[in-house]
């Protein structure tokens, strides 16, 4: 079975503040890679809050069974206390020998979430579950590893600005089997995706700029607009036969149109004086959203860069790449 | 923030663990917590169908007002005992069902039912209870893992599972820290138990008492003796002494004995302990006495107590100096052989011989006239015993009613009764002849379990029986139901009443009703004995015990050594747990197949030929062949069936064909080197 669950975050509480140092001390201990199995140096542990309580619970059970003088409220008391000490074992157990290996992302505008896929596996017939993934901040995914040997986790971290978002280390927890303790580990998978600006609103998109110059490409057969006559082939439709002509001539001419194939248009750094960079990309992100819906060619010109126009998913992240990555700090 | 949905699995366990939990309590509650209890079941069952939502905040507030307010009312004057409380633990736990919108209130209400699971053994101890409780332990702890799984995880059994591999795995630990956690006497006092009536011994006696006892087949106390059992005639259990009588009952003397009513144990000074001449071989044994809610314990006479809190008082029976609320086990050294009190000043005497001045009035000429013509008190005595004796009288469970006068009727009249209408009717005669005398109440005899090697004394084995004081001898034990029916005395009570067939009548399903089956006999003694090394062993198990226990083998015994042991006996059995858990798996044998070819590889590796990382069977084969070109024709020989048998999967792979290759191979190779 591999069930993937979401949970409202309860990581954050309890885990303690990374300083720069216990960052590098990290870092030494486990290095960023793009795979990796968690092992007894590289998972922690610690007793969960209603660990605490259970604790107490256990010493108020010895208070009664020493004041009561009563063996079998000593014997459950131990065996209690000692459930509290096997179930260490049992969390560690589900978290060291997992697999975590980076998997696809997916680029995010900012503001919106952007999805890295994480590849959980396991190795023999140690079944893992209840593995708590995600990054600080965002929503934990719950992920049982008990029928599969690998499960495909997508999760979503938060974005606020373009650029490269490396969301560093990632929470993986468990609190399986009793909820006792939580072992964690923070696994650096090397990931990261493109922010591309948060599209701001740009009014209409600027009028293509070379349908009427000269050079204009155009593409024969099109519907748009009539451009002359030629000579009636065999297969031609009837509705384009030029009947006037034929009244006329007594010839069969065939009724030509043609389409504007290219409506080059140029997004320019220019179109917004006056406004600051990240403003200009915003705008000019929020019409590359819109031309890529269309079939228009698009170029984009930016002080020292130039994509020439095309269309297309992938000249659309080129251009939308180009913007995330401009002048970046 | 979306209510927290708790996993089926566990509400499932959880609810069934509620109703195993409470069970044992039932028969203690008021039957109000007990609809609540099902109430709440009942709710919670519906919230998780979806039909009911959760009770809102005020009626809430009702349930836990009339939990607050309906507990001390409906136990009054016990308030302050065991029951409300428990009953006030079990309140809560049944409502907090109600209230889970965080996980953390899941939590709370498992603990809650580990907690009430505990307060069970505060009523009982038992082998059964403790089974049972396991299990229920094992329910509650799939409730608690339930909660830590995913939502879609359906499989309650597998999570029950579960719950018995991690208790099963803390027990070694928990055995470790039963044994060598340091126990120490009670904190501060704690709440009992309420006086529940018990059966056993009551402090007076009227007719018909000891006989109504006797129905029961409850254990009374077990005795393991030091060395040989006394003869049956010899085991006189002194409970009570009871000197004072009203006409129809008998009780204890009110007033004490003086400045220094109790001797405790290990602290025999008391001014009067010159009474008592301890004579020959002492008779040393330990009594695990059942409890009985009350201060007077059971001895052969003359008793010297040996367990702390226990002592001595003025007519020679053992005291403890709190109610015996749980098993109680005390170590006694007894001198059958004694003297006591061969002075017996006025006061006493009179004491001994006052018998109230109304009624029975043929009783007291009769005395008078009979002990006219003895010579001696020792004459009368047995004057009356023989009159017992000779006379119809008779031994039986059934006594007829006696009437106002009640030695009167006894003796004249109905001439039936039991021990306590002899002993009384005895002591009767005697003190009307002014001879001190008193009736003692006890046990006598006692069932020897071969298996366990000790004494069982059960209800039925209740008794009373007088003492005479005698000029020059001081107090002797005189029983006048042994000169009735001796056999009570030599064989016990189901012999004695074996012709009217009353023995245990109302309880048709008693074991001992079934003596005569041998096998059902030999598995009551098994039980017992079992029964018996549980509560000796197990919850007999106190600061004194452990002492004891632990002094075999680390001589004496200190906080230090004790603390050092714990914490490495724990340390080992916790490494070899983790060891066990956290191991690698082992590779998985290698089939005849691949240790063939793998040896033929090793044999090569001799030659200077190891195979090489990831290098295919064929391509070693291949590379041999291009450095030696000489045995490449029977190398390839080997590889070809050992890629043949293990990848083609054509052939038998538990043929022995490569097996028989190798082999050929090998012995080539050695014809070769010679």
């Amino acid at each position: 079975m591999s069930s993937i669950t979401e949970s409202t975050n309860e990581s954050s509480r309890g885990e303690p503040r990374q300083s720069h140092r216990s960052e590098n001390w990290l870092d030494r201990r486990l290095p960023p890679a793009n795979s990796v199995t968690l092992s007894l140096r590289t998972v922690f542990i610690l007793p969960t809050r209603e660990g605490m309580i259970f604790a107490l619970m256990l010493f108020v059970m010895v208070i009664a069974a020493i004041n009561y003088q009563n063996s079998l409220i000593f014997s459950i008391t131990f065996l209690l206390g000692s459930l509290f000490v096997v179930s260490i074992l049992h969390t560690y157990r589900n978290l060291s020998g997992l697999t975590l290996s980076a998997g696809s992302t997916r680029a995010a505008f900012a503001g919106e979430d952007a999805e890295f896929s994480v590849i959980v596996s396991r190795q023999g017939d140690r079944t893992f579950e209840a593995i708590h993934l995600g990054w600080k901040d965002s929503m934990l995914r719950i992920v049982d590893l008990v029928d599969d040997e690998e499960s495909k986790v997508r999760l979503y971290v938060g974005t606020s600005k373009r650029g490269i978002l490396t969301p560093g280390r990632m929470l993986v927890q468990t609190f399986y089997p009793v909820g006792l303790f939580r072992a964690w580990s923070h696994v650096d998978l090397d990931m990261s995706t493109i922010v591309y600006p948060r599209p701001l609103f740009a009014g209409s998109v600027p009028p293509a700029l070379g349908s009427s110059k000269e050079g204009d490409l155009l593409r024969r057969e099109g519907v748009d607009d009539f451009i002359g006559l030629r000579d009636y082939q065999d297969g031609d439709g009837l509705r384009h036969i030029a009947w006037k002509s034929y009244a006329r001539t007594h010839e069969l001419f065939t009724k030509q149109f043609a389409a504007y194939m290219d409506r080059r248009v140029w997004l320019e750094w220019d179109y917004f004086r006056g406004m600051d960079r990240e403003n200009r990309l915003s705008r000019l992100c929020y019409w590359v959203v819109q031309l890529a819906k269309s079939s228009d060619a698009y170029g984009l010109r930016l002080p020292g860069l130039e994509i020439a126009p095309a269309s297309g998913t992938e000249h659309r992240e080129e251009v939308l790449k180009a913007l995330a990555l401009f002048e970046l700090e | 923030m979306t209510e927290f949905q708790i996993p089926r699995n566990s509400l499932a366990w959880m609810l069934a663990a509620q109703v195993a939990v409470i069970a044992p309590h039932v028969p203690r509650l008021a039957p109000w917590i007990i609809v609540v209890c099902l109430g709440c079941g009942l709710w919670r069952i519906m919230v998780f169908l979806g039909r009911w939502s959760y009770p809102g905040r005020w009626t809430k507030v009702l349930f836990v007002l009339v939990g607050i307010i309906g507990v001390p009312i409906g136990y009054g004057r016990h308030f302050f005992q065991l029951e409300p409380a428990v009953a006030l633990l079990i309140v809560a736990f049944v409502l907090k069902l109600l209230e889970m919108h965080h996980k953390r209130d899941a939590f709370i209400v498992i603990f809650l039912a580990y907690f009430v699971l505990t307060t069970e053994f505060l009523y009982s101890q038992t082998i059964p209870t403790s089974i049972y409780m396991g299990l229920v332990m094992a329910m509650i702890t799939a409730a608690l893992i339930g909660l830590n799984q995913t939502q879609g995880h359906l499989k309650p059994v597998h999570t029950f599972k579960l719950a018995g591999v991690l208790l099963g795995q803390s027990v070694p630990l928990m055995v470790v820290l039963f044994i060598l956690f340091p126990r120490v006497g009670p904190l501060w006092t704690v709440p009992l138990q309420s006086q529940s009536a018990r059966t056993g011994i009551s402090d007076n006696m009227s007719p018909g008492d000891i006989a109504s006892l006797t129905q029961s087949d409850e254990l009374a106390f077990r005795v393991t003796f030091a060395g040989e059992v006394p003869p049956n005639s010899q085991l006189y259990w002194r409970g009570l002494v009871f000197s004072r009588y009203d006409g129809t009952s008998w009780s204890q003397a009110r007033t004490g004995y003086g400045p220094t009513p109790v001797e405790w144990a290990n602290n025999l000074n008391a001014d009067w302990d010159s009474l008592i001449e301890r004579r020959g071989k002492p008779v040393s044994y330990s009594v695990i006495l059942e409890p009985t809610n009350q201060n007077w314990l059971f001895a052969l006479p003359t008793p010297v107590p040996l367990t702390e809190g226990i002592g001595l008082v003025r007519d020679f029976r053992l005291y403890s100096l709190k109610p015996v609320q749980s098993r109680l086990r005390y170590e006694v050294v007894s001198f059958l052989d004694h003297r006591t009190e061969r002075e017996l000043s006025d006061y006493w005497r009179s004491r001994m011989t006052s018998l109230p001045q109304k009624g029975n009035p043929l009783s007291w000429r009769l005395a008078t006239q009979l002990r006219g013509q003895s010579s001696s008190s020792e004459q009368f005595i047995s004057r009356i015993l023989l009159m017992f004796n000779v006379e119809e009288f008779t031994y039986t469970l059934k006594p007829p009613l006696l009437g106002e006068d009640e030695v009167d009727d006894f003796i004249m009249v109905t001439k039936r009764g039991f021990c306590e209408h002899f002993a009384s009717s005895f002591v009767f005669m005697m003190r009307a002849a002014k001879i001190p005398a008193r009736v003692v109440v006890g046990y006598q005899g006692g069932e020897f379990n071969p298996i366990g090697n000790y004494l069982a004394v059960h209800q039925f084995d209740a008794h009373a029986w007088a003492e005479v004081w005698i000029e020059g001898e001081g107090w002797r034990r005189v029983d006048p139901t042994s000169v009735v029916a001796p056999e009570r005395i030599e064989d016990g009570l189901q012999a004695a009443v074996d012709d009217e067939q009353s023995f245990l009548e109302d309880s048709p399903l008693s074991w001992f009703k079934y003596s005569q089956t041998l096998w059902l006999t030999e598995l009551r003694l098994q039980l017992s004995a079992i029964g018996h090394y549980w509560d000796a062993w197990i919850v007999g198990y106190n600061p004194t015990m452990q002492v004891r226990f632990l002094g075999q083998f680390m001589g004496e015994v200190n906080i230090k050594k004790i603390g050092i042991t714990l914490f490495v006996t724990f340390g080992s059995v916790l490494l070899c747990i983790a060891l066990l858990l956290l191991k690698k798996r082992k590779a998985t044998p290698l089939d005849s197949v691949s240790r063939e070819y793998l040896a033929f590889c090793g044999l090569m590796e001799k030659l200077g030929f190891g195979r090489q990382i990831g290098e295919g069977p064929i391509h070693y084969a291949e590379r041999i062949g291009s450095h030696r070109p000489e045995m490449y024709k029977a190398v390839r020989e080997v590889t070809d069936i050992y890629v043949d048998l293990n990848y083609s999967g054509r052939q038998d792979p538990q043929s022995d064909e490569l097996k028989r290759a190798v082999r050929a191979f090998r012995l080539r190779l050695m014809a070769a080197n010679v």
